[in-house]
């Protein structure tokens, strides 16, 4: 009796769990945007497994790059057959190369004789290259732009947006102050100060335009004057010109300054490319009245973004990695990257696309972002680069919320990096 | 099959085993061995990138040297304090209120359960909503009542993501709170405050004279309950604010998780060994701290 | 006369305030996942009803969220049956049985109960990472049957311990096997107890967070909690509308559950805390 109630249990739990199955020639494809981008992406993916009789199968990645890293983290640690396919924030490249969870394409790119001097030389070298393997390719590129308001700058007599930041302070002191008598929450300059992964990317634009780096001959290396210089900088949009919200360091994000400069409440914003689509788009209070330039530097040096975006990998754990292989290939396509372009606005990771006429026509700010993408800097490419970027932004952010000065901060930032390394440096 | 058969009917011990035999089985597969592979995880380098090492305690030494790791304890401690007694509040309040013999009764018993049951997951994306800058429900609200004349961001800055969680812990939980604190209320004799409404006693000179003392226990075994599910939030946290805004609002769990997730599984043992140990300690200052009371009694 | 007045007055403030603060979440989301605009707050747009977010998200095929719930279901279902089971098996031997560890055995296993989720998922994800049970539906169903064991023998201890012991008697003595008493007289007398049980631990694991996020990886086996979770988007833009329809379409179990099942799960939660 015992044993028959057992076995009908055994039944049941065995005809529920093996609803789970899984056809071959069937690959997952994790993608991640805003709604409409998806949809795009599906139609995208629909187009592809009619063409080439595969089954890619697109599923979508979670809103926070956080629970992004994290979700690709768990199933690659669990050596999962799925994902397949994945995009890829520019920082975990390195990580994940270094865990064996990434495919090399080197085999598959000699084979096929696949090209890659049609992307960026400077972004490839970077950031998709391990130990000399291609472990990713560029899909969506994004990168830190200054948005400027063309008509105040021209009411109030400049004819450029600025080139250095002594210009950028100059011109946004005078004008703040004149339209603070009409708008009281009017600010010279928004960028993103609040204590997360998007205040390195601006901490590592100020560093470097003011002659500054992170990275030394693979070492670490927070505590320079350039450094110093570019912190205490930062510090003083906030204490001393007040050209930036007062709130900087405690919430401003990406989503806040976009906010501030669409509604009409800024002059100068640091942000990255989607903006300008939400900034054209109708409703908009600055619709037509912006521009794009390169971030401006200290004089005497060169002008320097910060590189994100997405890149494509495929698992070391695929179970049908020629076809997976295929799908790469053709999402870095000339055609479908200029649908991406044309359809959802992401910045294509090939140089062609920038260079066709037909399209800069079209969209005439692409000669900006390939000089702009021509100067990106990329974070420091190692393996814990997390824990290194957390340290940062600790010690960048209590600088800016005034509890330590900068040469401290920076000073106490190179001892706790110190420490990290120990930690993650293999010995 | 007879063999069988006999250790059933015969063999009390045996049978007894037996029928213990899927509960033990599972307690030890799936609780005893995970904790002792942590509590030994926590004392190795488990890195994916790396070789392991054994470490001895430097995870732990690590551990108590981070700032962040401390302010996820304070986060921690504060918000299971601060959430519970708002819980046992609005809880005492709801039990008189389901208590009585009130029209709608068994209507207001299914609504109370409504956010106990509603995954937390979820009620957490309804509140992200509510909270939100431009468009929240209680932004509106406050500007329309004249609360507040610019939009508050909630969850943006680092109090009004502490006020934002506690809300909706407090929203979530009090419902537990409400039923317990009623099956304690069902069991007080009516007669008692029959006989003290004769004595002329008002309403909340009857609530301190028989209400709460009758209630005492069952208000420790309440507190305790929610004590020990407070201290290992983590759901909600994950979904409204993630941790943020820069860590001040990670929870010791949410701590411990990041750390797993990002490949470092030596160290989030080493966290996840200290979780458990505040989680114990305050169970065993209650229990005491519950036996007290009923010694002075 | 005047404090009875009072007293009348404070009940009805007081069922109001309940009834407002538990189910005006529930409404908003309601609202939302029927309105064009989430944003008809803020923005000169009026509130236009509309079902095009269900139509979305159940039409397009990369939301997954039907997926979603069936593997809820499927693992709280099974999760439920089986917890219900071994703890009557347990609580039938603890009531009716001597033993040594007959005390034990409950206390051990609340005191596994007070154990925070989070000290045990990474060592278990590593063991069901040996066993390839990742992103499988072993993966959260043995784990929390685990979990729910210790209230669910609690609750069949309060009430196997009600059932008089001259029942299991006079059985033995017509020569039946235990195991035949805890079928055919025990169960059926404790079937309130049962029922308590089984939605108490439905709920529960169809709940469940934290598990459910780190043993499963896609629409194979994750749960609805996890995929509401995760709902695209990027810079933080979040599809409000579509996230609020998948929500109602997730809480639809459950608020039939309580809807029905309200007596039971009340229950069931006193005898857990109270008696136990």
């Amino acid at each position: 009796m015992a044993k028959k109630i057992f076995i009908q249990l055994a039944f049941i739990l065995f005809l529920l769990t093996s609803c789970q199955t899984k056809s071959d020639k069937e690959f997952t494809v994790w993608i991640g945007g805003a709604p409409q981008e998806i949809d795009f992406w599906q139609k995208l993916i629909d187009d592809y497994n009619r063409q080439s009789g595969n089954n890619a199968i697109l599923v979508r990645q979670p809103t926070y790059t956080d629970q992004r890293r994290q979700s690709l983290i768990i199933s690659l640690e669990a050596k999962q057959p799925n994902p397949d396919l994945f995009l890829m924030d520019v920082v975990w490249i390195d990580q994940f190369a270094k865990s064996n969870w990434l495919e090399p394409l080197n085999k598959y790119i000699e084979r096929d004789n696949y090209s890659t001097d049609n992307f960026f030389g400077r972004v490839i070298n970077s950031v998709d290259k391990f130990e000399g393997n291609i472990y990713a390719l560029p899909v969506f590129m994004d990168i830190g732009l200054l948005y400027y308001r063309k008509d105040l700058l021209k009411k109030y007599g400049f004819s450029a947006p600025p080139q250095t930041w002594k210009q950028l302070v100059d011109e946004a002191v005078l004008i703040q102050k004149k339209e603070r008598e009409r708008n009281k929450n009017f600010n010279g300059f928004v960028w993103q100060g609040a204590q997360y992964e998007g205040l390195i990317c601006n901490f590592l634009e100020f560093i470097t335009s003011h002659g500054g780096s992170v990275m030394n001959n693979g070492k670490i290396w927070s505590n320079t004057p350039a450094n110093v210089e570019a912190l205490k900088f930062m510090h003083d949009l906030l204490y001393k010109y007040k050209i930036s919200p007062p709130n900087t360091f405690t919430e401003i994000k990406e989503e806040e300054v976009r906010r501030s400069f669409q509604n009409g409440n800024a002059l100068f914003e640091r942000n990255w490319t989607y903006a300008w689509n939400q900034h054209q788009s109708s409703g908009s209070s600055v619709k037509g009245k912006i521009g794009i330039a390169q971030l401006p530097h200290k004089e005497g040096f060169g002008s320097t973004s910060a590189l994100g975006g997405w890149h494509v990998g495929m698992s070391e754990y695929s179970d049908v990695k020629n076809e997976a292989w295929d799908f790469i290939k053709f999402i870095t396509s000339f055609k479908t990257q200029e649908k991406l372009l044309l359809n959802v606005g992401w910045n294509p990771g090939r140089k062609d696309v920038y260079h066709d006429s037909v399209l800069l026509n079209q969209i005439p700010r692409l000669k900006i972002l390939y000089e702009v993408f021509n100067h990106s800097v990329s974070r420091p490419v190692i393996p814990y680069y997390a824990q290194v970027s957390e340290a940062m932004q600790r010690y960048v952010n209590n600088c800016l919320a005034n509890k330590i000065s900068p040469a401290d901060a920076l000073k106490e930032l190179q001892k706790q990096i110190n420490k990290v390394t120990a930690i993650y440096e293999e010995h | 099959m007879k063999s069988i058969k006999n250790i059933f009917s015969n063999n009390e011990t045996c049978s007894a085993y037996l029928f213990n035999l899927p509960t033990i089985i599972s307690a030890l597969v799936f609780i005893f061995l995970p904790v002792i592979g942590t509590l030994i995880t926590s004392l190795f380098r488990d890195v994916t990138y790396l070789p392991g090492k054994f470490l001895w305690f430097s995870n732990y030494e690590r551990l108590f040297a981070d700032p962040h790791f401390w302010q996820s304890v304070n986060f921690t401690l504060l918000f299971v304090i601060v959430s519970v007694v708002l819980e046992l509040f609005f809880g005492l309040i709801f039990a008189l209120v389901l208590n009585e013999a009130i029209p709608g009764r068994g209507f207001l018993r299914i609504a109370i359960l409504v956010p106990w049951a509603i995954p937390v997951a979820i009620s957490a994306r309804v509140w992200q909503l509510i909270y939100h800058f431009d468009y929240g429900l209680l932004n509106f609200i406050f500007m329309k009542l004249g609360i507040s004349n610019t939009h508050i961001n909630w969850l943006g800055s680092s109090s009004g993501a502490f006020i934002s969680i506690v809300i909706s812990d407090v929203w979530k939980t009090t419902p537990f709170m409400t039923i317990i604190l009623l099956a304690g209320l069902s069991t007080i004799p009516r007669v008692l405050y029959k006989q003290a409404e004769i004595d002329g006693t008002n309403f909340l000179q009857r609530f301190f004279r028989i209400t709460f003392p009758l209630l005492k226990p069952v208000i420790v075994v309440a507190l305790l309950f929610r004590t020990i599910d407070a201290i290992r939030i983590f759901d909600l946290i994950y979904v409204l604010t993630g941790g943020g805004p820069g860590g001040s609002t990670t929870s010791i769990s949410l701590y411990a998780y990041n750390y797993f997730v990002s490949g470092d599984f030596g160290y989030g043992s080493a966290v996840s060994v200290i979780v458990f140990i505040l989680a114990a300690m305050l169970a065993l200052l209650y229990i005491r701290f519950g036996r007290f009371g009923e010694v002075i009694k | 006369m005047r404090e009875e007045s009072w007293i009348k007055l404070l009940k009805f403030l007081g069922s109001a305030f309940l009834l407002i603060f538990c189910l005006s979440p529930f409404v908003w989301m309601l609202l939302i996942s029927f309105s064009s605009q989430p944003d008809f707050l803020s923005a000169n747009v009026k509130l236009i009803p509309t079902f095009n977010n269900y139509v979305q998200i159940l039409l397009n095929s990369s939301v997954h969220i039907l997926d979603y719930l069936k593997n809820s279901i499927i693992v709280a279902l099974v999760s439920a049956f089986f917890t219900t089971f071994f703890a009557g098996l347990s609580a039938y031997a603890i009531t009716r049985l001597r033993f040594p560890g007959r005390i034990l055995i409950p206390l051990l296993l609340l005191g596994f109960s007070m154990f925070p989720q989070i000290s045990i998922v990474g060592y278990l994800f590593k063991l069901l990472t040996a066993v390839g049970w990742i992103n499988t539906y072993y993966a959260l169903i043995f784990p929390y049957i685990t979990l729910g064991l210790p209230l669910a023998l609690w609750i069949m201890l309060s009430y196997f311990s009600r059932v008089s012991l001259e029942l299991d008697k006079a059985a033995l003595i017509d020569g039946a096997t235990r195991f035949q008493i805890l079928q055919k007289i025990i169960f059926p007398i404790s079937l309130p107890g049962l029922l308590s049980t089984f939605i108490l631990i439905f709920i529960y694991s169809f709940n469940e967070f934290l598990f459910a996020l780190m043993f499963t990886i896609d629409y194979n086996a994750r749960t609805i909690p996890i995929g509401i979770a995760l709902f695209e988007g990027f810079y933080g833009q979040i599809p409000w509308g579509y996230t609020m329809a998948a929500a109602v379409i997730a809480v639809v179990p459950v608020i039939l559950l309580i809807a029905f099942f309200q007596k039971y799960i009340i229950q069931g939660l006193t005898e857990g805390a109270v008696k136990g």
